[in-house]
């Protein structure tokens, strides 16, 4: 254990440099978001996600007020509605409103890409972590599991496990994130590698602090710019891949409505109804195309070296 | 040197495979339940041939059991039988094979010859007008589901231009079913799908070959180049591009997976006869031998790729060496 006055002691020369600099210390993280908020670009692609997620968080109140129809509501006199004022976006096979199944849908593509980003950067940061940080053997094992998960041709990976955890939201994210962590762990181990190399680990270690705590509190700060880039970078990918799946009948099932099922039908009414294909893909474009613009302004402001 | 460094790489992949394969059987095996494959052929069955037919495909016994089986007859080439049909595993692979090659090979190719130039263009126009213009394309590339790009091309070019009794493009097959399989008829086939996935490639390639394009070009030898009174044609095409092409090997080794598993989505939206349907379709049938025989062509894929990306990486840029 560290006692508190040789915590004192090493955090003074730190404390000298601040007060003897001219002006006030920035940051890392200041300077970051000073370089996120000057990118309007991205900024507005991120208020843009925001926007999403609150719709997709308050759906039955939008549905409520602004559409007046329920999701799975169907409407047999309505089929195939055009797009115009009783229907905004159309109506389906059974008369159901498109627009407000979209809605509905952004619940689903948006907390399944999330959770999946949020699964897989911890399981990944755990392994990368400790495989960069041990070395030898472990280092061995892991990695030559993560060249196996990624070597698997993700697919089969989808088709089987979604057929042994009967998709739902939560097991849909497992699954992607059981294929995505293989990255991170990569991503994180390189890091930790030349980081581990650094004077104030050896310090860190000299005055005794265990594994543990190197890692968690020395180890981690250092690797998350790269985690943050590597989230934002992630999320439009994984509603493209969630997409796919839905599309396929491997992902969310139907009545609950997703983005991507709701174009696994849209092909045998091509003939009449060509609408139907047309929105949900164009709202999966808009949103995938928000996320990777702000996903490349947070890479830009955080690790301005990748800057492309 | 190189042939340890490639004996090296070669155990380390034997590794890989057998872990994929295992993965894979074990995940059929506990989500198989009680099914039998091949069943729903014959409702007739009684329950003791459907015991004998389990029997028959050796699901009687344990997964591992079954496993080191399969791992004997695949080591003396034999890839068995498909539990759904009967027919041999391996030509049903060497039947698909020809097709998502044909896909993949025109999409990859054409994916090159319109990335380097547009890439080349961005590098040397950059921050232009037409620059920011490729820059906004190539970020919309990214964005599209593939699936969804393909079903839009089959809505305009299939099905609205056959409605206003214009010529148009078949939207499903690697050719027509009747007097079909001619030359002209599998182009016609192919225009589509290969679309989809070119658009896809290009996007990605095209950005990567701007930034290789960039870098090379602040190098010390291109100013050497320019100081000694080269013409820039040729400062940019000879000295320029050729260094900037050499990491693009990388990403198209990397793309040799995508053979199964990337262009199956386009490949479903097409109805394309390719590997990548068959996997997805054999497998939602529980039909053991097919899977296993795909997983394993796929891994061999994957790993070649990237072997191959490595040594020709090493090939054109003698500054790499193996260790």
């Amino acid at each position: 254990m560290i006692g508190p006055s040789r915590v004192a002691e090493l955090d003074m020369p730190a404390a000298g440099v601040e007060t003897a600099a001219a002006r006030p210390a920035q940051s890392y993280w200041n300077q970051s978001w000073e370089r996120l908020r000057a990118n309007r670009l991205g900024m507005a692609a991120g208020v843009l996600i925001l926007v999403l997620a609150v719709i997709a968080v308050l759906a039955p109140v939008f549905s409520a007020v602004l559409t007046h129809y329920q999701p799975q509501t169907i409407n047999l006199d309505q089929t195939f509605a055009r797009p115009g004022a009783t229907h905004l976006l159309g109506s389906d096979e059974l008369g159901r409103d498109s627009l407000t199944r979209l809605i509905w849908g952004a619940r689903v593509s948006l907390g399944v890409a999330f959770l999946t980003v949020a699964l897989a950067l911890t399981v990944g940061t755990t392994v990368g972590m400790v495989a960069g940080y041990y070395g030898g053997w472990i280092d061995d094992v892991l990695m030559r599991l993560v060249d196996t998960v990624l070597a698997i041709p993700a697919i089969f990976l989808f088709i089987l496990m979604s057929i042994l955890f009967r998709p739902n939201a939560v097991t849909l994210a497992a699954i992607v994130a059981s294929v995505g962590w293989g990255s991170v762990a990569r991503l994180v181990r390189g890091e930790v590698l030349s980081v581990k190399q650094r004077d104030f680990i050896l310090a860190t270690r000299s005055i005794g602090a265990r594994d543990s705590r190197l890692m968690v509190r020395h180890l981690l700060p250092n690797v998350l710019p790269v985690l943050i880039v590597a989230a934002s970078l992630g999320v439009g990918q994984i509603i493209l891949i969630e997409a796919a799946l839905d599309f396929l009948g491997l992902g969310i099932q139907p009545p609950t409505p997703s983005w991507g099922n709701m174009l696994t039908n849209a092909q045998s009414y091509f003939f009449h109804s060509g609408f139907l294909v047309a929105f949900p893909g164009i709202t999966i474009f808009v949103t995938v195309l928000a996320s990777n613009i702000f996903g490349n302004g947070v890479r830009d402001a955080f690790d301005p070296r990748l800057k492309g | 040197m190189l042939v340890r460094y490639v004996a090296r790489r070669f155990l380390a992949s034997l590794v890989v495979v057998l872990g994929v394969t295992l993965i894979t059987l074990i995940l059929m095996d506990r989500t198989r339940g009680t099914y039998v494959p091949g069943i729903d052929l014959n409702p007739a069955l009684r329950p003791e041939d459907i015991e004998h037919l389990r029997e028959n495909l050796g699901l009687d016994r344990p997964f591992y059991v079954w496993y080191l089986t399969w791992l004997g007859s695949v080591l003396h080439g034999d890839f068995g039988h498909s539990m759904i049909d009967g027919s041999p595993v391996l030509s049903h692979i060497l039947d698909r094979l020809p097709n998502t090659l044909e896909l993949t090979a025109t999409a990859i190719v054409i994916g090159v010859l319109v990335a380097v130039p547009l890439g080349v263009i961005g590098a040397l126009r950059r921050g232009s007008k037409t620059d920011h213009a490729l820059t906004v394309t190539s970020v919309a590339g990214f964005a599209v589901p593939q699936f969804w790009m393909g079903l839009m091309l089959i809505l305009i070019f299939s099905v609205t231009l056959e409605q206003n009794g214009l010529p148009w493009l078949p939207s499903s097959g690697a050719y027509s079913a009747f007097n079909g399989g001619d030359f002209l008829d599998r182009v016609e086939h192919l225009i589509l799908p290969a679309t989809v996935l070119s658009f896809f490639y290009t996007s990605q390639w095209s950005r990567f070959i701007r930034s290789s394009m960039l870098e090379v070009l602040s190098q010390d030898y291109i100013r050497t180049a320019r100081a000694k009174g080269m013409s820039e044609r040729r400062v940019v095409y000879l000295h320029g591009l050729r260094n900037a092409l050499i990491p693009l090997i990388t990403l198209i080794g990397l793309e040799l997976p995508g053979l199964v598993s990337g262009g199956l989505v386009v490949e479903v939206v097409f109805g394309w006869p390719g590997i990548g349907k068959l996997a997805f379709e054999r497998a939602l049938q529980y039909d053991y031998t097919t899977v296993m025989g795909v997983t394993f062509f796929a891994t061999l894929l994957v790993i070649a790729g990237n072997l191959l990306a490595d040594l020709l990486y090493g090939a054109l840029d003698p500054r790499i060496r193996y260790g």
